[in-house]
């Protein structure tokens, strides 16, 4: 099913929402009213795939923290207090996952629209896009390092130095010719003109959009007023 | 050819780039960390500034311009911001201010100011752990508390930042790790970069 994307005003006014909410709440367990929010506004969307993945993270939270709120369990390796970090910032996580993944495209025209300085726009472009380039060039790094035999777990317990090295410095240069590569893109596509820009992705804010806008806000003033506010 | 200060379009996506890197890094080192109470609370920065190390020289010595720490220290900020530590935005940009002021004269082409500069945010990047634990240990506290956890419990997990003793052991730990990043880094950009003409 194609998913039909909130405007981007309406995600960014989401995540704002959401940092205020977990930044100033005294009630940390009860974050869980923003995450249902935040489920609820990716169903709208049909962002099924986000939601699937963040649900079943959210319920082995759930889980885990009633497991040590109920039956006192002290983990070995994953200390309680982690828990329940992760556990306060997943309403950050899931809107800010989605406003990530948005298409670059919609993400630099309302950017653009708001007058926001190129080189900000460029930065926030270049680091939302920055997941899915670097996880194929790590699978490249890792697969010639296997073709080597350097990825054996002797050879990597042995040569943790070592190791690190050849991971780290393809990445790098790697980094930089992508860096250089997209350069030449932006500015053959008129980054340094100073003129105003257009852009084919203009989308305007529509009805759904609006009560959005109001949900969030509503949510989070009550989610507020219900935990509790510390300053 | 004049050299300018102005930032190129070139110099602002290399310096995005690589500060998401060194992000990613901070963030995946904190997260395999959290395997272990002793390794999240007291090794984990020093591990961290140190792998980082060499993608900061590097980000400094490529965009070889000023400005460019701060503007690795704000977006470091605004991640903290997004996690709930808005505190650590203005805390941040102040350290980067302080790297800025140690580089200020060219530090981009001389290995010791970018050593000094890594060091001191190294021995600085502490209040990541350091700053919620001492400013908001109330919040903290009850937050454990009303999720069920003993007192006992937290007290335990806290002491490393309440002994003066593990203070201490901390934060020269993660400064040496910066340090000895900075001299590894050295190496690794003259072994490389320098040598393939990048830099």
């Amino acid at each position: 099913m194609q998913r039909t994307d909130a405007a981007i005003s309406v995600k960014l006014w989401a995540l704002v929402c959401t940092i205020m909410g977990i930044s100033l709440t005294s009630n940390m367990v009860l974050t869980c009213v923003l995450a249902m929010c935040g489920f609820t506004f990716l169903a709208v969307q049909r962002n099924f795939r986000l939601l699937r993945g963040f649900g079943v993270f959210y319920l082995i939270l759930a889980i885990l923290l009633c497991l040590i709120r109920f039956y006192g369990l002290h983990m070995m390796v994953f200390s309680e207090f982690h828990v329940l970090m992760f556990w306060n910032l997943s309403p950050v996580f899931i809107v800010g996952w989605d406003l990530i993944t948005t298409p670059p495209g919609e993400l630099a025209a309302f950017l653009s629209y708001i007058h926001t300085p190129t080189p900000i726009i460029l930065g926030v472009l270049v680091m939302f896009r920055f997941f899915p380039t670097m996880r194929a060039e790590l699978k490249c790094v890792w697969q010639s390092m296997r073709n080597r035999g350097l990825t054996s777990p002797s050879q990597l317990l042995c040569h943790p130095a070592v190791s690190c090295e050849y991971v780290l410095i393809p990445i790098l240069l790697r980094c930089l010719q992508i860096a250089d590569q997209l350069s030449v893109s932006a500015v053959a596509r008129g980054a340094e003109n100073p003129a105003k820009r257009g852009s084919y992705y203009s989308r305007k804010i529509n009805f759904s959009d609006s009560v959005w806008f109001v949900v969030w806000s509503s949510v989070t003033a009550l989610f507020l007023v219900l935990g509790g506010v510390r300053l | 050819m004049k050299k300018t200060n102005k930032w190129s379009v070139r110099d602002v996506i290399t310096t995005a780039l690589l500060t998401t890197l060194l992000v990613v890094i901070q963030l995946a080192v904190n997260m395999i960390c959290m395997v272990n109470d002793f390794v999240s609370m007291v090794l984990s920065v020093g591990i961290t500034m140190f792998l980082c190390a060499p993608v900061y020289f590097l980000m400094v010595s490529r965009v070889h311009k000023r400005f460019v720490t701060l503007a690795y220290m704000t977006i470091l900020g605004f991640i903290f911001l997004a996690m709930g530590n808005w505190y650590l935005l203005p805390y941040y940009m102040a350290v980067g201010v302080i790297c800025e002021i140690i580089l200020w004269n060219n530090g981009w082409e001389s290995k010791k100011k970018l050593t000094a500069a890594w060091t001191i945010s190294s021995l600085l990047y502490n209040g990541v752990n350091l700053l919620p634990l001492w400013f908001f240990r109330d919040t903290y506290e009850s937050f454990a508390l009303s999720a069920g956890m003993e007192q006992s419990y937290i007290d335990s997990f806290v002491r490393y930042y309440s002994s003066s003793v593990w203070l201490v052991f901390i934060i020269l730990f993660t400064t040496i790790c910066g340090f000895a990043g900075s001299l590894v880094s050295g190496k690794l950009i003259q072994k490389h970069f320098k040598k393939a003409g990048v830099l």
